[in-house]
């Protein structure tokens, strides 16, 4: 277990070093959101929207900032060649978990500035603020489990494109059918912890699901 | 295959099930069955799409159990075997969805404009359909055949996982006008005894049109495999 939690840290400390160089990862997704947001609230115009749709759309500028960003995870490292240095270092499942968090620290980041941006520009009132930060980091680690193995998979193809969208969605639909009612439970108030409690116990058995099933079935992606 | 006694059973078989689907198409359209308001003659849509739903089902399941195969023992033909139960239910699945939307049209939603309107059992069909999309798109990304297999694989069953959680998420968020759902009453309860001796043979014919269409593509891939080294080129 020592052994296991060591190699994951290397993982996860080796990425994490490597982005405080460049920041790559972490400038590209943060301009991603804040244009999306910026798309959202021009493309809207100045008409009144609704709490369920601010909710809907929160949701899909981090869906698609998660399938666009955490894509690289693994291209990188068949690019830089140093996928092989890995498989010889540490098992399959530290990498994937390693990677896993590193890709959720990301996507915490893109919580953070998404809520931001779309209180600022989106007047965003947020009734239950603790509600939203909860529902916003459950759902983060599902969709992080899910498409950080999704990313294992087309750093494998040959021709690799914008294929991580569509594979990732279809996989995130139950995701997004309980994120979006639980933001909007917060950002209504009320009764929000009991109207939401249900479906956060859906992202808490969504997130631990993708992630065994990816534990499992990594291995298979990841060596030759 | 190669032995004469087995290609004569299996065009046995071949041949009972192409005349016993003659028989359910024709009963289909044939026998007399109540006629309720709105329902009228569609409700003869019964005997073609729940019996092709049934069929994706199994098709999904025969998938998946021979993506599960290959990760076990890498052998080619559990490849061929999970592609192709896939998209020959992917067909199934795309027929049933159709004749579920013009059938949903003109009882349903009879009088209005609607043609899609996220039902359960709809949202659940189409998100199978979806996953299976991906799945061949994702096929077609690699040149490599053993990690196209392997990979695919994989996908097919990581996507597997996440269908199990609509069962619970939808039906809380959408209401259902599917008999048996959300207190309606159940299939059981409000098909006429004369129409259940055509449903339930149309549902061993169409799968086994699947069984026959599914064999004969396994064994065309086969064949490919054998020649040219890949069964997809």
């Amino acid at each position: 277990m020592r052994h296991w939690l060591t190699g994951t840290w290397s993982v996860l400390a080796k990425d994490l070093q490597l982005e405080f160089r460049t920041r790559y990862a972490l400038n590209l997704l943060l301009m991603f959101v804040v244009t999306s947001v910026f798309v959202v609230a021009l493309g809207i115009g100045r008409g009144a929207v609704t709490p369920g749709v601010k909710a809907g759309l929160l949701w899909i500028v981090v869906f698609f900032s998660a399938s666009i960003g955490l894509g690289r995870s693994f291209v990188s490292e068949e690019e830089a060649g140093t996928s092989l240095i890995l498989r010889m270092n540490v098992r399959g499942s530290m990498v994937y978990v390693g990677k896993l968090a590193f890709n959720y620290l990301l996507l915490l980041a893109v919580d953070l500035v998404a809520t931001l941006s779309f209180s600022l520009l989106l007047e965003l009132d947020v009734a239950r603020a603790g509600l939203l930060a909860l529902v916003l980091a459950v759902g983060s680690l599902g969709l992080a489990g899910a498409t950080t193995l999704l990313s294992a998979i087309i750093a494998r193809a040959a021709n690799r494109g914008p294929l991580l969208p569509v594979l990732a969605f279809p996989t995130l639909f139950p995701l997004l059918m309980t994120v979006v009612p639980a933001s909007l439970a917060a950002l209504e108030g009320g009764g929000a912890w009991d109207a939401a409690a249900g479906d956060l116990r859906v992202m808490i058995a969504f997130a631990g699901t993708v992630i065994t099933g990816s534990v499992l079935l990594f291995d298979y992606i990841w060596e030759d | 295959m190669s032995s004469p006694t087995r290609v004569g059973r299996y065009r046995l078989i071949r041949n009972v099930i192409l005349a016993w689907m003659t028989a359910v198409i024709l009963a289909a359209f044939l026998i007399d069955i109540p006629r309720i308001n709105i329902l009228e003659h569609t409700a003869r849509n019964l005997f073609f799409h729940v019996p092709m739903w049934f069929t994706m089902m199994s098709a999904v399941l025969v998938s998946a159990v021979h993506s599960v195969q290959y990760l076990r023992r890498e052998s080619p033909l559990s490849d061929i075997r999970a592609l192709q139960a896939a998209r020959v239910g992917f067909a199934f699945g795309v027929l049933g969805l159709i004749t579920g939307i013009a059938w949903a049209k003109f009882t349903w939603y009879v009088g209005t404009d609607v043609w899609w309107n996220f039902d359960p059992r709809q949202t659940m069909a189409a998100l199978q359909l979806v996953i299976y999309g991906a799945y061949f798109v994702l096929r077609t990304a690699f040149d490599d055949p053993e990690r196209r297999a392997r990979v695919s694989a994989a996908y097919n069953l990581f996507a597997a996982l996440t269908v199990p959680f609509l069962l619970y998420v939808v039906p809380r968020q959408l209401t259902s006008l599917h008999p048996g759902a959300d207190g309606n009453p159940a299939f059981s309860d409000i098909t006429a005894p004369e129409m259940r001796l055509v449903f339930y043979p149309a549902v061993i014919g169409f799968i086994g049109l699947f069984w026959i269409l599914y064999t004969q593509r396994v064994r065309l891939a086969a064949i490919r495999l054998r020649l040219a080294g890949d069964a997809e080129s």
